[in-house]
């Protein structure tokens, strides 16, 4: 396959960008994928982006290829990693997660006749670059209402992973969702950690503790968007007999969340599964495009879920929403 | 008598080829475990190490392995400053990371030009890593709080306020990246072309990981203030008695840590990233824990393990393509330090009877046995 | 006596108890055989009940897990009543007096079921008229039929409570005695093992210059108790100043006032007529304060370090050892190779580490190296203690050679034969305060003895 020698740098012939994949028909497609910190199993964000792969290996027939990250690590180990794919001949190359960013497009330019996809991240631009990014704050719109709509107290709770702008989108859009239906309600905002810390991601008994604290406080709805901590916030809901919304996926459907979905009253979906797999299909047809593609409520990017028909009485209300929405009548602030 | 602990932070040195067996025992062990734990899951542990070896003797993962190592062996100089007095300097990762916000917005201000900038950025993180260190030290000498906890909070702290301070004041966003102003090209430190065969240029901060081992050498070995802190961390009493301060030198030691603490975090920033964001790497002052430990505090001894440490890190992708679970990394690298402890005290066990074995058959004559008290 | 213990194991010989010989590992063997052993320093948690401390590590057990409070409380007053100890089982140890705490210790191996007592130095804490009560304690268990092994350095004490005495010089048994039939004089000679030193055959070199001069001399524990209370004396160049007194009466507290090493109050202290009492350890030793420190392992030596970076342990401020912010290698070892040869340290070379030099020779390296640089005073605390008989002449006649030089030497020692011989003047301290002035030249081991526990009536 088309990978340069290593070494090859700083050479910026791109070559024409739409439907020039050198040869996806020829030989079996190798995807290469890297995996934020967590990696496949994190039952939230890196396992959405591992569902979308699967999908394509069963539907489409490519090979795959895995590889994680590092708690801590270094731009240089990320382009390093990313390297050791587009070198091992696997093209596409997908990363997960806006840490990439500095390292796609470093690596990019090296190998440019491999293609590579980055979610959540725009700042990385070139023609082999494809960026995945998703109106997270739409999704969280509408789970905002839920929230509002099912809260009999009038207070509600978000609790955030780590403390970084892309988390930033969740809660501004649930909280325009909840003050659309109730204008003064009261919402408390937790993130369980500062950033270089990314424990907030990864750590159930921290999402517990603040998810308690918003139930004592007088809670009886929260949000979360932390990841591998959100366990903690359904328990806390349990606990409670309270009620909570999930994030990513949809978690109420996930074997994972089996003993607490009875809490779980909807699920924000950001579908990192479904951006992965197109991307792929469209390298497998040869269409792929460089640049953003957004994946927003109009597109089905973002969604809520029903699974255990919590929300069925207001989901009437809901869709009045989302259609408000996707005909620009509403917009939804992302900070 | 030294305690078992004041071996295992090597203030009780090895002579000779002693100080070779130990690691290489420790190594060969890990080597054995992690055999062990390869076969156990059903992998080719030979197939893996010649992979392993195979990636690390690539020019381009030399000069990465290199470039990895750097920051690995300035934070392990940081910790091992702690060591041989005492000391345990838990807060080496607030500290450089906190030096490294605060000369991140510092040097993306852009307030003098050139090399100037990079004078100013690596003098202030020397500063803020030293000054962050100095509240563990006034802590400990004031109010007698235990440096481990002081340091340990002050990492939290320093966490909070760094992320603080991006976000309020030095914070630009790219993308879904928060991070300081980048440094400006003119102010970055360039890299050097040391390995033959491959572009990857090697960090250029290489050169002052190489001068602050020699000085941290000198400075212990060959000087007043190094003989009164070596003399602490050997017996405090004796320290007392023979009229060293242990307050003084528990303050200055804690400012020296900081300083070369603050320094460690300064490849990544003038080599690397440029900027402090939230990718920027952290737990450095915990690997130059593991690293001090390994190489018993001594500068080349440091500078072979931080290079062993980061071999392993970057192999870890290596070993995925074979479908081997990175976390075979982190299982090595803990039978590492924990193997070359024990080997250290076998050794030193060996060394202690030979050495009175010998003092007494130079001696000719019979040791005298010790008057017992009455 | 650890041996007896089982902390440590013979290298030949063996153990009887009663006949039969006997082996011991550990002191849970020791235990088993009957043997206890009151330990000088108590072995007691404060916070903890009487009870709680006798019971630990032995508790009554009933069904296996539950602990059974009741019946180790009614053993201890049955055991308490039985010897006389008077012990209530509830009281905290905290609040105990010395003398409580160690017939709770006694209490604790009775309870155990001892019958061989070991009691190593149980005075040395003790007030005389709890030596007294201690006393009737024991020729108590005595009578019940119990083995007392009374282990002490007093010489009356010994003379007192023991109805047969062994002497024991440097490992050895010297000589097995009659109390009924030995002088105190006769027990120190065979303590000492020669004829005790003949002070009055000196010459003294005592000159008229004050080289220290203390007055009112204070210091204070945490909690406000006066450990040395308001102590004044005189040290002339040449003369040898000897502090006599049982061990624990604020000796090591007011040497470590004088080197700077602890808080103090103090109306003057003065060096060479210089006021020294804000100088700061360093600067103490530096301007001519040479040190031997009781506890040569803990403040002497870098026991891991070369004897040539122990020479400059102490002298880190001056020539041979610095030139400037430098370690001046090769003059801290020319002079260490100096203090070896002029001192006679047995070593084979002086790269090797100071734990691998026996006790006498790690002792002559100190003394070597404070007589180094030209002290004008040297503080010398238990200067042979632990020492081989030929190290212990050896620092002697160091003593007196640069006594007649001029040196002004603060002598501690709990060796009072050393005491005699040494000192050209002699004062008793009690309890933290200066009791008495004693002219070596006619005092006995005894009188000094007795003054020492404030019994007699000071010489």
């Amino acid at each position: 396959m088309a990978a340069a020698a290593c070494g090859g740098s700083d050479s910026t012939t791109t070559g024409s960008s739409a439907g020039a994949s050198s040869a996806p028909a020829a030989a079996k497609i190798k995807v290469g994928l890297a995996y934020d910190i967590g990696g496949r199993g994190d039952g939230s964000f890196n396992d959405a982006a591992a569902a979308g792969l699967d999908k394509a290996v069963s539907e489409l027939g490519v090979d795959k290829k895995e590889l994680e990250a590092t708690q801590g690590e270094t731009d240089a180990q990320k382009e390093e990693r990313l390297r050791l794919l587009a070198t091992g001949g696997y093209n596409p190359v997908v990363a997960v997660g806006f840490a990439y960013s500095a390292s796609v497009a470093k690596v990019a330019k090296e190998f440019p006749d491999t293609k590579f996809a980055i979610v959540d991240d725009d700042a990385a631009t070139g023609a082999n670059i494809t960026n995945l990014l998703f109106a997270e704050e739409q999704g969280s719109f509408l789970v905002g209402v839920a929230a509002a709509l099912k809260s009999t107290k009038g207070n509600i709770g978000f609790v955030g992973g780590v403390d970084v702008p892309l988390i930033h989108k969740f809660e501004a859009g649930y909280e325009a969702g909840a003050k659309a239906v109730k204008p003064d309600i009261k919402i408390q905002t937790k993130y369980l950690s500062q950033p270089p810390d990314f424990s907030g991601f990864g750590d159930p008994a921290k999402g517990k503790t603040a998810a308690q604290g918003m139930y004592d406080a007088g809670a009886d709805v929260v949000y979360q968007a932390a990841g591998g901590s959100g366990g903690g916030v359904f328990e806390a809901a349990k606990a409670a007999g309270a009620m909570a919304i999930g994030v990513d996926s949809d978690q109420a459907a996930l074997p994972a969340y089996d003993k607490v979905k009875d809490v779980i009253i909807t699920s924000m979906l950001k579908k990192v599964d479904v951006a992965v797999f197109d991307f792929l299909k469209n390298y497998s047809a040869g269409t792929v495009k460089g640049g953003p593609t957004r994946y927003d409520l109009k597109a089905g990017g973002v969604d809520y879920s029903t699974t255990g028909g919590k929300i069925d009485d207001i989901k009437s209300k809901i869709d009045d929403y989302k259609q408000k929405i996707i005909s620009g009548e509403i917009t939804v602030p992302s900070t | 008598m030294s305690s078992f602990l004041d071996r295992v932070f090597g203030r009780v040195k090895l002579g000779g080829w002693l100080a070779v067996a130990a690691p290489l025992i420790a190594v060969v062990f890990a080597v054995l475990i992690t055999s062990a734990v390869l076969l156990a899951a059903g992998k080719a542990p030979v197939e893996a190490f010649t992979t392993l070896a195979d990636y690390g003797t690539q020019p381009r993962t030399m000069a990465l392995i290199l470039n990895t190592s750097i920051g690995y062996y300035i934070s392990a100089l940081a910790v091992a400053i702690g060591f041989r007095m005492n000391l345990f300097n838990i807060g080496v990762d607030g500290q450089y990371r906190l030096a490294a916000v605060v000369a991140a917005g510092l040097g993306g201000a852009a307030v003098l030009p050139g090399v100037l900038n990079i004078i100013l950025v690596v003098v202030c993180a020397m500063v803020v890593g030293a000054l962050w260190a100095a509240i563990a030290g006034v802590l400990k000498v004031r109010r007698g709080v235990s440096e481990v906890i002081s340091t340990i909070m002050l990492n939290a702290i320093a966490t909070g306020i760094g992320s603080w301070l991006v976000s309020n004041y030095f914070g630009v966003l790219t993308g879904n990246d928060l991070g300081t102003r980048p440094i400006p090209d003119d102010a970055h430190v360039p890299g050097i072309p040391l390995i033959a065969g491959t572009s990857q240029l090697v960090n250029g901060f290489l050169v002052l990981a190489v001068v602050l081992g020699i000085a941290y050498w000198v400075v212990l070995n060959r000087t007043r203030f190094g003989f009164d802190l070596r003399a602490t961390g050997k017996s405090e009493s004796a320290a007392v008695a023979s009229g060293i301060s242990v307050k003084k030198m528990v303050v200055a030691t804690m400012i020296m840590s900081g300083a070369v603490a603050g320094l460690s975090g300064m490849p990544e920033l003038l080599g690397q990233s440029y900027k402090y964001s939230n990718n920027f790497p952290t737990g450095l002052g915990f690997t130059g824990i593991a690293i001090a430990l390994l190489g018993r505090n001594n500068p080349v001894g440091m500078a072979i393990g931080a290079l062993l440490w980061g071999f392993l890190d970057s192999s870890s992708d290596a070993l995925q393509l074979l479908d081997i679970s990175k976390e075979i990394v982190s299982i090595m690298q803990g039978v590492i330090v924990l193997s070359v402890i024990v080997a250290y005290e076998l050794v030193h066990r060996y060394r202690v009877v030979a050495e009175q074995r010998r003092v007494s058959r130079q001696l000719a004559a019979p040791s005298e046995p010790e008057g017992a008290a009455a | 006596m650890k041996i007896l213990y089982g902390m440590q194991r013979p290298d030949e010989g063996e153990i009887r108890i009663n006949g039969s010989a006997a082996g011991f590992h550990t002191p849970a063997d020791a235990i088993a055989a009957g043997i206890g052993m009151v330990h000088q320093h108590f072995m007691l948690a404060d916070n903890l009940t009487v009870l709680e401390n006798v019971v630990l590590g032995s508790e009554p057990r009933r069904g296996g897990i539950a602990l059974d409070f009741a019946a180790a409380r009614s053993r201890i007053k049955e055991i308490s009543d039985a010897y006389g100890l008077g012990i209530q089982p509830d009281v905290a140890v905290e609040d105990l007096g010395v003398g409580d705490r160690q017939r709770v210790e006694i209490l604790k191996v009775l309870y155990r079921g001892a019958r061989i007592l070991i009691l190593d130095e149980p005075t040395a804490v003790l007030v005389p008229h709890e030596v007294d009560e201690l006393f009737d304690n024991l020729r108590g268990l005595v009578s019940q039929g119990l083995t007392i092994l009374f282990i002490s350095h007093k010489l009356d004490e010994v003379l007192r409570v023991a109805d047969a005495i062994t002497v024991i010089r440097r490992g050895t048994t010297v000589a097995t005695v009659d109390p009924k039939e030995v002088t105190a004089r006769r027990l120190a000679e065979l303590m000492v093992g020669s004829e005790l030193p003949s002070p009055e055959t000196r010459e003294s070199t005592v000159t008229d210059v004050v080289a220290l001069s203390v007055r009112d001399l204070t210091v204070r524990t945490p909690d406000g108790r006066a450990v040395v209370d308001g102590v004044s004396f005189d040290i002339h160049k040449g003369e040898v100043l000897g502090i006599a007194g049982v061990e624990g009466n604020g000796q090591a507290e007011l040497v470590e006032a004088i080197m700077g090493m602890r808080p103090c109050t103090v109306a003057s202290m003065t060096l060479d007529g210089t006021d020294i009492a804000s100088w700061s350890t360093l600067r103490r030793r530096a301007d001519g304060i040479g040190y031997i420190p009781e506890d040569r392992h803990r403040h002497g030596l870098l026991l891991e370090s070369p004897l040539w970076e122990n020479r400059i342990l102490g002298h880190q401020t001056r020539r041979p050892n610095i030139k400037g912010i430098w370690i001046d290698r090769a003059g801290a070892r020319a002079d260490t190779r100096r203090i070896v040869e002029e001192y006679d340290v047995r070593t084979p070379g002086i790269d090797v580490d100071a734990a691998a030099l026996s006790g006498g020779n790690q002792q002559k390296l100190i003394v070597g190296r404070e007589m180094s640089g030209d002290p004008v005073l040297l503080i010398a605390s238990h200067p042979t203690r632990g020492v081989d008989v030929g190290a212990q002449a050896a620092i002697w006649d160091h003593l007196r050679t640069a006594r007649a030089a001029g040196l002004a030497v603060l002598l501690i020692s709990a060796d009072l034969d050393e005491l005699i011989g040494l000192s050209d003047s002699l004062k008793v301290i009690l309890r933290g305060r200066i009791v008495a002035d004693v002219d070596p030249a006619n005092v006995t081991p005894e009188q000094l003895g007795s003054a020492m526990t404030g019994a007699g009536e000071g010489a």
